[in-house]
């Protein structure tokens, strides 16, 4: 019988991915677990497929660290990466007041019948009535300036690397490999300007 | 680039939960693997088809579970290691053939790989089908994260081998869609030949020999038991505490980080449980003798929860100890760090802690239900079949199915009344439509079609239970992420194969009425709904229409893979007047209404479908780039 339980004691980061169905949100775990595995440290992502991807709202849960278990626990996220502004809001009870939201400065309409959408002023004024620390990004903007519209989910991953909060984790250099390692090589170009902008963006917006 | 699947011993690599447990078959020189797909089972076989070249080895999309099971099952009688894989509810569809097979046992290592979905993220019911193992007498098997849910499989070949008896590894959608990193163990040379050594009194279950299966099954259960002593997956942590808690499967690593939140990890002893189904009743002895409070963190049925109470009864100990689980432990959906913590804290007679979410207030959002994807023919189907019902005043009863079509129960369309199960469309219909007036409609997607409607569709004819059979034909099984089918012309490993031709199958079991449609010609999809309508309803007849039109996620993603520019259509502002129908009533999400009411389409939505410039009453929508040529023959 073993004695003790072998934990280590580094903390555990924990981020939620929110957005839409399509926007890419699974690739981005993707390549920050490959990320990861270049710098040496541990990481485990969790999604959901099927249904959700149509168009549906998404959630990716990424724990880097020493995670042993797959989920943040709510209130428990240190970073919320948002690219879609409701579905940050849906997804509000994973953060606390000491989250660092990262978030794309967009709201896409669900396509319901006479669906009413608020705008991203209105709900970036509400999350900043909050106090909430709060860095927006114009992915769309800065992905099309990249060379593909497609490439909002990269931008918003240049944002979070351009914040520091992974630095002891991960570096921008280690997420330009991943990005190689997981993307086919004819994206890599696009993705890879996506990154320096989202990354230079924010720490424009820090500075 | 290379396939990390393939990578070499030692390597470390980024796995998805089930490209682990594909890893975890290689390892142990799977040879035969047939699987029918399913959230959350469908990257395991989906991983193994993507280098079954390399390795010589055979993978198959059967057409259902049932027929993947079996022939797993027989490959796995001629001495060949085999898989076979599905979402929990295939294996209801493959319940027969599991039952059998652990009477015969098997000669080749045979792992039923059984994908639960607790929180139902993408199914109809949430089924812990550790019961089929208690049920059938095959043991289950759980793994915590991708490295160990890869090394438990790769050694579960062994264990199946050695009994001579089926396993089954149970994952669930956070096992199997969780990604982490894995070190790679050794790849042995696959073997892919057996030789079946005929012997009746093994093989055929006639009443004489299965009567004798019965009793030595009962035998070999008990040597199972023992043989789980061993198992090195399970593992008893003490720390000289009087309270234990017992974390099967995936609840282990929920167990570890909570107890490390709540600061207690050196204050209870942890049970960790890989073999589930039967327990490891020495191990489970041992803990019961040391302990004076139990809790078992077991996810949905108290599966773990009711064998250790019942461990404690047998052996004189329920008096000396305390067990608890469901009671602080909810039964419905999954485990979350926070229910665990909850249960842990009232466990050991802490105050939970609290934490303290943003809450924001005066801002309501929409939900965001998914939809139809741009260019869906689906979409288009539904569409048209609601004006085509308008016209006609009828009440049509919509028997639905599972797939992708499902969407259309929620508005705008509401052409959903009835979703049970796969192939639970026409199955219903054939009673609906003997007892009542209305008429019926079976909307079943063509996957689902060769899945389990095939038989309800003869029952149709044969019971003459009339109906109009619309079989939504997308050429591919969209809902879980595109697999080919009998219907698609290629195989899981993307080889050409023979078509299946829905048409004709139904022409020759006898159905008088057949159609095909392209859901993409608007006007005359219409008119020829219009008409299978009415045969039904005048003739009292089945009637079968075909709505065939490739996934328009699929021919729009091969298009952007490989640079091929597509149609793309804009909204003329002086013609448009807002009226909704575009983004309100047809739905498409490319499609969004600006602050005056007016219509818009994102360009980097579009997938130049062109059906919303068909159906603008305005004619306000035109084509503004024609697609390359080359982007027609995309369309399968
Ligand atoms: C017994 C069973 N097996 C598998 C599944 C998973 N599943 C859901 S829908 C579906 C098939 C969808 O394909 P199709 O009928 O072609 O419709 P589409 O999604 O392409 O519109 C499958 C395999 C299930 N729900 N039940």
């Amino acid at each position: 019988m073993e004695r003790t339980m072998v934990l280590s004691r580094r903390k555990t980061i924990n981020m939620v991915i929110v957005g839409v169905g399509g926007q890419g949100l699974i690739t981005l775990g993707r390549v920050l677990g490959n990320a990861s595995i270049i710098s040496g440290t541990n990481i485990l992502v969790s999604e959901i497929h099927g249904l959700a991807q149509r168009g549906g709202s998404v959630i990716v849960h990424v724990r880097i660290g020493e995670p042993n278990s797959p989920l943040v626990p709510l209130g428990g996220a240190d970073i919320v990466l948002g690219l879609e502004l409701i579905e940050v809001v849906r997804y509000l009870e994973y953060a606390n007041h000491d989250s660092l939201f990262i978030v794309n400065n967009r709201v896409i309409r669900p396509s319901l019948p006479k669906v009413r959408a608020p705008s991203p002023q209105a709900i970036l004024s509400k999350l900043k009535e909050l106090g909430l620390n709060i860095i927006a990004i114009n992915a769309r903007e800065l992905a099309e300036k990249a060379g593909s519209s497609l490439s909002e989910n990269i931008v918003m991953l240049g944002a979070l690397m351009g914040t520091g909060v992974l630095d002891e984790y991960i570096s921008l250099d280690h997420v330009k490999k991943a990005i190689k390692k997981t993307l086919p090589p004819r994206w890599h170009e696009v993705n890879i300007k996506a990154l320096e902008l989202g990354y230079m963006e924010a720490k424009k917006q820090i500075a | 680039m290379p396939k990390p699947l393939l990578g070499g011993e030692g390597e470390k690599v980024f796995l998805l939960g089930n490209e682990a447990i594909a890893r975890g078959a290689l390892e142990a020189g799977v040879g035969f693997v047939a699987a029918y797909p399913g959230t959350p089972s469908t990257e395991i076989v989906e991983a193994l088809a993507s280098v079954a070249k390399d390795l010589g080895i055979h993978v198959e999309w059967s057409s259902n579970e049932k027929v993947a099971f079996e022939a797993a099952y027989g490959a796995a009688m001629a001495g060949v290691r085999s898989l076979t894989a599905m979402k929990h509810v295939g294996v209801n569809v493959a319940a027969d053939p599991l039952m059998s097979s652990a009477y015969t046992g098997v000669k080749g290592g045979f792992v039923i790989v059984s994908a639960d979905d607790p929180g139902m993220w993408s199914s109809q019911n949430e089924q812990d089908n550790r019961y089929y193992g208690l049920h059938a007498f095959i043991p289950v098997f759980e793994a915590y994260c991708p490295q160990e849910a890869k090394d438990v499989v790769r050694d579960l070949f062994d264990f199946s081998e050695k009994m001579g008896h089926p396993v089954i590894f149970r994952s669930t959608t956070r096992l199997s869609h969780s990604r982490g990193i894995v070190r790679l163990g050794k790849l042995p040379r696959p073997k892919t030949k057996g030789v079946f050594e005929k012997n009746p009194a093994k093989w055929t279950l006639i009443p004489q020999y299965a009567r004798k299966h019965r009793v030595r099954l009962l035998e070999k259960w008990e040597r199972i038991k023992k043989e789980l002593a061993t198992w090195p997956y399970n593992r008893f942590i003490s720390n000289d505490s009087k309270y234990t808690i017992i974390a099967p499967g995936i609840a282990y690593g929920y167990v570890v980080d909570e107890l490390r939140t709540l600061g207690v990890e050196h204050k209870v002893n942890v049970l960790k449980l890989s073999s589930t189904v039967p327990l490891p009743e020495d191990m489970i002895v041992k803990v019961l003798e040391v302990s004076e409070k139990i809790l078992v963190v077991e996810e949905l049925e108290p599966i773990v929860e009711v064998e250790v109470k019942r461990i404690a009864y047998d052996h004189g100990l329920a008096s000396n100890v305390e067990i608890h689980g469901k009671d602080y432990i909810p039964q419905y959906s999954e485990l979350t760090p926070n229910r665990v913590r909850t249960a842990i804290a009232k466990f050991i007679g802490l105050s939970v802690p609290e934490y303290s979410p943003v809450k924001l207030s005066g801002l309501e959002i929409p939900p965001r239900p998914p939809t139809f994807c741009p260019g869906c023919p689906h979409r288009s189907t539904f569409y048209l079949l609601k004006k085509a019902v308008n016209s006609l005043r009828l009440k049509p009863i919509y028997s639905g199915d599972i797939g992708c079509y499902s969407l259309a129960v929620l508005p705008p369309f509401e052409e959903q009344d009835i979703i049970i199960e796969m192939g639970g469309s026409i199955g219903a219909a054939n009673g609906l439509a003997h007892v009542i007036d209305q008429p019926v409609i079976a909307i079943i997607g063509d996957s689902t079609f060769f899945h389990a409607g095939l038989p309800g569709m003869i029952n149709s004819i044969y019971n003459d239970a009339p109906m109009l059979i619309l079989v939504l034909d997308n050429r591919i099984t969209a809902m879980t992420g595109h697999q080919p089918h009998p219907g698609t012309g290629m195989k899981a490993t993307g080889e050409k194969a023979r078509i299946i031709d829905i048409a004709s199958i139904a022409r020759a079991s006898g159905i008088e009425y057949v159609d095909v449609i392209d859901p993409y010609d608007v006007s005359d999809a219409y008119v020829r709904l219009r008409k299978a309508l009415e045969y039904v309803v005048n003739e009292k007849k089945t009637a079968l229409v075909v709505a065939k039109r490739a996934c328009s996620l699929l021919v729009h993603s091969m298009a952007l893979r490989k640079g091929i520019v597509t149609p793309l259509y804009i909204v003329d502002e002086d013609k448009c007047t807002g009226c909704g129908v575009c983004y309100d009533f047809f739905g498409c999400p490319a499609i969004v209404p600006l602050s005056n009411g007016k219509a818009k389409i994102d360009p980097a939505m579009c997938t130049g479908c062109g059906v919303c410039a068909q159906i603008c009453p305005f004619k306000a929508i035109r084509i503004i780039r024609e697609g390359d040529k080359s982007w027609k023959e995309l369309w399968f």
